[in-house]
């Protein structure tokens, strides 16, 4: 398979621009953070091919994204929360899990059978996660049933892949593909790969019995309107779920995140995060798509995440949390609100000049 | 190369313009925002329709006022987009590239596109946040590319030299960033227009309100639309020329349009939208008018007030002055409305004072008098005036002292705006009233070289600013006045303080007014440097201006108090020391008007309702100017020139 790089990537005029952006941008982050203590750990309920699971989420504090030390995407602030500058040992590394184990025995019943673990970046990238550390933590999770482990199509092989699946774990790979839109993926998000590379991952994954792909998606990037960004997921989802080994999507409506070129524009009233009425007509639209499609919009009913008007944002969320488990459009027939009418009007009237026509 | 917009009148930076389409829509108007009891309206929301083809709103019913005529070429942010045809009956957006609020410059500047010429009406997307990066501020347009639009390739650039993207319109991709903002909504607005040729017209989606669209438009806006009135009708608000108001609040319905016809507990969300789109239809009438009248700015002064941001705004165009100054008429009939302190750095009394206190000289050696204005135009034709000269008998120069204006001469009665303003009387002076008006009269003083100023004005107001000012001049004041300027008392001791002061002539009178009006009008000396022979003749105020020869040079214009020259007058004029303000054109002789495409070039510092010379290959004209110096240069359409004379060489 191709191995593209950031670097072949970077010749691009608008990515040139968007680096420097978006280096400017991070640069005005000061802080610094434990390279022993994870960046974030939580315990949640997951719809995955097995079916439900009670899941362990672990957000690991790396050296932090390749790509986004050149830049990087557009709306990513995760970067900011690595450790500055460089590596994280292996012993470091292993503190961080054991601190997520910690937390697990704290406030879970017992292990979660679904473990998903993320960095700032790519857990397949041996410069962030050492060959060494990778196995450990495999082995570490070695008595779950279903571990998630994200990384850009570049790290992903057949041969990694097999570290968490000999020890008889169902392994997902998730791949932040954000569209399957090659163009909004390299202009809007600055992300530098191609939805062929996506495929590719995708086949290296399925060589290996026991794993499959989760797609990531972003809805609503930078310069689109609302309705550019709806139909563009929708179109997205229905790429991926055509694509063999693609068994999950999870869009994520994209919130403004410090320290990101979608904070300036939000800032500048040149940005909102997506209606929460988008997430659920993609989902409700998405149905017959061969794969789970599910959402957990961050930061809903704010103004800095996905959200309608304020009075009907939990309700909403309810309804898509609910079809993230059971995968049932009905759901959305049992929330209604005036507000539908206004977000009608934005789809139908809104354009990229003059977004956003409504907060 | 502007095929499809003209601009027909101007009021400052505002302009009532045409977008000729198969069925011309008269400007600034509604563009877009489709009528909200469409049927379509939500079917359209569920299609599986590729995004690029929501621009395509066939089938919308609108209101009579918002015109369908927006076609949009879709966004590049995700698509490639093959070259739409051009169509008469609509403007087409280019496909484009929007850049939101807060877009850094070296992103906007790395995406920006190409844009192809069509052949149709055409508008391009750029952000006022850089739009130097997409429009250079070429003052030619270069070649004109039309008929060339068809075979364009889509990848193709087809800006012309100057980079000028081949348009009839302009659209602001950053306007929901900058709209609310006063200083950031100026700077585009100005940067913007500025920028972008001067007969292309300026699109701004999704953010006129009933409250802020007299605003837009005053900046130099020419194209808005219905979507943010729908939307915010939509959430239940309930929008009115002074205030936006949420609809539960409202007991009774403070209108009587069609949609507001109902009981109020019948009018829901929907009617507010209609609503609110009738509102805002009928603001933009009323602005209109105002433009065709040439009094948006009084209009403003008041409706500014109802929000911070619009009179904010106002403000800070007023600081943004050679903007708004290059855009102002020098004369014209229409009146100025002093009723608030804004009216005080309106371009009109700017450059009045500006003028009279860098251009005008006093050609009399007598005595000053400083007399207060009367509410009667001119000051001559009032009573209190009439008395006053009766008790001065032509022994000294009167001066009348006014808010708005500062200081007017004699000389310069009729001069526009000195006849043409109406203030609020109330013998109340406000300070920034007294700091404006004394600090021309210092100016003023400091120009001039009179022997004694008697100042003949009523106590408060007037006496305050002459004791201001009497301190900070060598010229010594006296005061004449006890009581009020009119009494027996006050105007026997005016003419007792004037007693062996010497009489001056008729002659000299008129020959030092018509003298006073061309250093006014045309700059610093020009009434010596172009009269040096004078012979006046026929009766003020329509005096004819004649050389030794008694060859008419020109005539005083009474009802703006300006010059107009015959040929000779123009052709001195030209061979003068005073600066001549030249339009050059093509080879043809004009009849009645010049049209911009005939210019060749022009003066920058034109200005609508100057006199100019008409230069070229063929003849030679004297006129009066219809668009100011940049304009005629670049525009492409409408009346440069009204010709007065014309001469085939």
């Amino acid at each position: 398979m191709s191995q593209p790089t950031p670097e072949v990537y970077e010749r691009g005029r608008g990515m040139d621009a968007h680096n420097q952006a978006m280096r400017e941008i991070r640069a005005e982050k000061d802080a610094s953070y434990d390279p022993h203590e994870p960046t974030r750990v939580w315990l949640d309920e997951d719809n995955t091919p097995g079916g439900v699971y009670q899941s362990l989420t672990i957000i690991l504090n790396t050296g932090g994204c390749r790509w986004a030390r050149a830049g990087g995407c557009t709306m990513c602030g995760y970067v900011a929360e690595s450790v500055e500058g460089g590596s994280v040992t292996h012993e470091a590394l292993m503190d961080q899990v054991d601190a997520c184990l910690e937390h697990e025995r704290e406030n879970a019943d017992g292990p979660a059978p679904l473990v998903k673990i993320y960095t700032s970046g790519s857990f397949l990238d041996e410069r962030e996660v050492s060959a060494e550390s990778r196995r450990a933590i495999a082995e570490t999770f070695a008595d779950r049933e279903r571990i998630v482990v994200e990384s850009l199509p570049d790290f992903i092989s057949r041969e990694k892949v097999r570290d968490f699946t000999q020890h008889g774990l169902q392994t997902d790979v998730a791949v932040g593909l954000e569209t399957a839109t090659d163009r909004v993926r390299h202009d809007c998000v600055n992300k530098y790969f191609d939805f062929a590379d996506f495929e590719d991952a995708c086949a290296e994954v399925r060589a290996v019995n026991e794993a499959g792909v989760k797609a990531y998606l972003l809805m609503k990037p930078p310069f689109l309107s609302e309705r550019e960004a709806l139909e563009d997921t929708i179109s997205s989802v229905r790429r991926c779920g055509a694509v063999d080994g693609c068994h999950t999507v999870s869009v994520n409506p994209c919130n403004v995140q410090r320290y990101t070129m979608v904070d300036e524009l939000h800032f500048r009233d040149g940005y909102r995060p997506p209606w929460l009425w988008s997430v659920a007509a993609m989902l409700e639209r998405t149905t017959d798509t061969d794969a789970i499609v599910v959402s957990d919009p961050v930061g809903h009913g704010s103004d800095r995440g996905a959200h309608n008007c304020g009075e009907c944002d939990d309700r909403v969320q309810t309804a898509i949390k609910d079809f993230d488990l059971r995968q049932d459009p009905s759901v959305f027939e049992q929330v209604s609100c005036a507000c539908e009418r206004t977000w009608e009007l934005v789809l139908a009237e809104e354009r990229s000049y003059s977004q956003p026509l409504v907060n | 190369m502007t095929d499809y917009f003209e601009v027909h009148d101007r009021d400052g930076a505002a302009r009532l313009g045409e977008l000729r389409l198969t069925e011309p829509v008269t400007t600034p108007a509604l563009v877009a925002g489709a009528d909200p009891d469409d049927p379509n309206a939500d079917s359209r929301v569920d299609t599986d329709d590729d995004a690029a083809s929501t621009g395509d709103d066939a089938g919308y019913s609108r209101h009579p006022d918002t015109a369908a005529i927006i076609r949009d070429g879709g966004s590049l942010w995700t698509d490639d987009r093959a070259v739409p045809d051009g169509e008469a009956d609509v403007l087409t957006i280019l496909p484009h590239r929007a850049f939101p609020a807060g877009t850094r410059e070296e992103v906007i500047d790395s995406f920006a596109p190409s844009w192809p010429a069509i052949d149709g009406p055409s508008a391009a997307v750029i952000s006022g946040d850089a739009p130097t990066v997409i429009v250079d501020a070429g003052e030619s347009r270069g070649e004109s590319t039309d008929d060339t639009g068809a075979a364009t390739d889509d990848t193709e650039a087809a800006t012309d030299d100057t980079g000028t993207p081949p348009v009839d319109a302009f659209v602001l991709s950053n306007a929901q960033g900058v709209v609310g903002h006063a200083s950031a909504f100026v700077d585009a607005v100005v940067r913007t227009r500025e920028a972008v040729p001067p007969d292309t017209a300026l699109y701004l989606a999704g953010v006129a309100t009933p409250r802020n669209v007299a605003t837009l438009v005053y900046a130099g806006v020419d194209l808005v639309d219905a979507t943010a009135a729908r939307v915010a009708g939509s959430r239940g608000r309930y929008l009115t020329t002074d205030d936006e108001r949420f609809l539960e609040d409202l007991r009774e319905l403070p209108c009587s349009c069609p949609a507001c016809r109902v009981p109020r507990s019948e009018f829901d969300r929907r009617d507010c939208e209609r609503h609110n789109v009738n509102v805002l239809a009928g603001e933009l009438r009323r602005v209109r008018q105002r433009i065709r009248e040439g009094r948006l700015r009084d209009y403003l002064e008041g409706q500014a007030r109802h929000d911070q941001w619009t009179t904010a705004t106002m403000r800070e165009l007023d600081q943004e002055y050679s903007y708004l100054e290059r855009r102002t008429p020098v004369v014209r009939d229409e009146q100025v409305t002093a009723a608030t302190d804004d009216t005080l750095r309106r371009v009109e009394i700017q450059r009045f004072a500006e003028r009279v206190t860098s251009r005008y000289r006093c050609r009399f050696d007598g005595p000053l008098v400083l007399v207060p204005c009367s509410a009667r135009k001119p000051y001559s034709e009032s009573q209190s005036h009439g008395q006053f000269r009766d008790a001065i008998q032509y022994r000294a120069h009167l001066v009348s002292m006014t808010s708005p204006i500062g200081v007017v001469p004699q000389e310069l009665e009729l001069t526009y705006p000195a006849q043409h303003y109406d203030t609020v009387v109330t013998g109340e002076w406000t300070e920034t009233e007294k700091t404006f008006v004394a600090d021309v009269l210092r100016a003023y003083l400091r120009r001039t070289d009179y022997p004694r100023v008697i100042a003949h004005v009523p106590p408060d107001g007037y006496r305050d600013i002459c004791e201001r000012v009497a301190a900070d001049v060598d010229v010594p004041f006296e005061f004449t006045v006890a009581d009020h300027p009119t009494t027996t008392d006050s105007i026997s001791s005016l003419m007792q303080t004037l007693d062996g002061e010497e009489k001056y002539r008729k002659r000299e009178r008129q020959h030092n007014t018509v003298r006073a009006i061309a250093d006014y009008q045309f700059g610093d000396g020009a009434g010596d440097a172009l009269f040096p022979d004078l012979q006046t003749t026929s009766r003020y105020p329509k005096l004819q201006l004649r050389d030794g020869e008694g060859e008419q040079l020109a005539t005083m214009v009474p009802n703006y108090g300006v010059l107009s020259f015959t040929l000779a007058g123009a052709r001195r004029w030209a061979d003068s020391a005073a600066p001549t303000k030249r339009v050059e054109i093509d080879s043809f002789v004009p009849r009645g008007s010049v049209l911009a495409p005939g210019v060749v070039d022009a003066d920058e510092a034109i200005r609508v309702g100057d006199e100019v010379v008409v230069e070229g290959p063929d003849a030679f004209a004297v006129g009066r100017a219809q668009m100011f110096g940049r304009e005629m240069r670049a525009a492409t359409r409408g009346v440069a020139v009204k010709v007065r004379h014309v001469e085939e060489r």
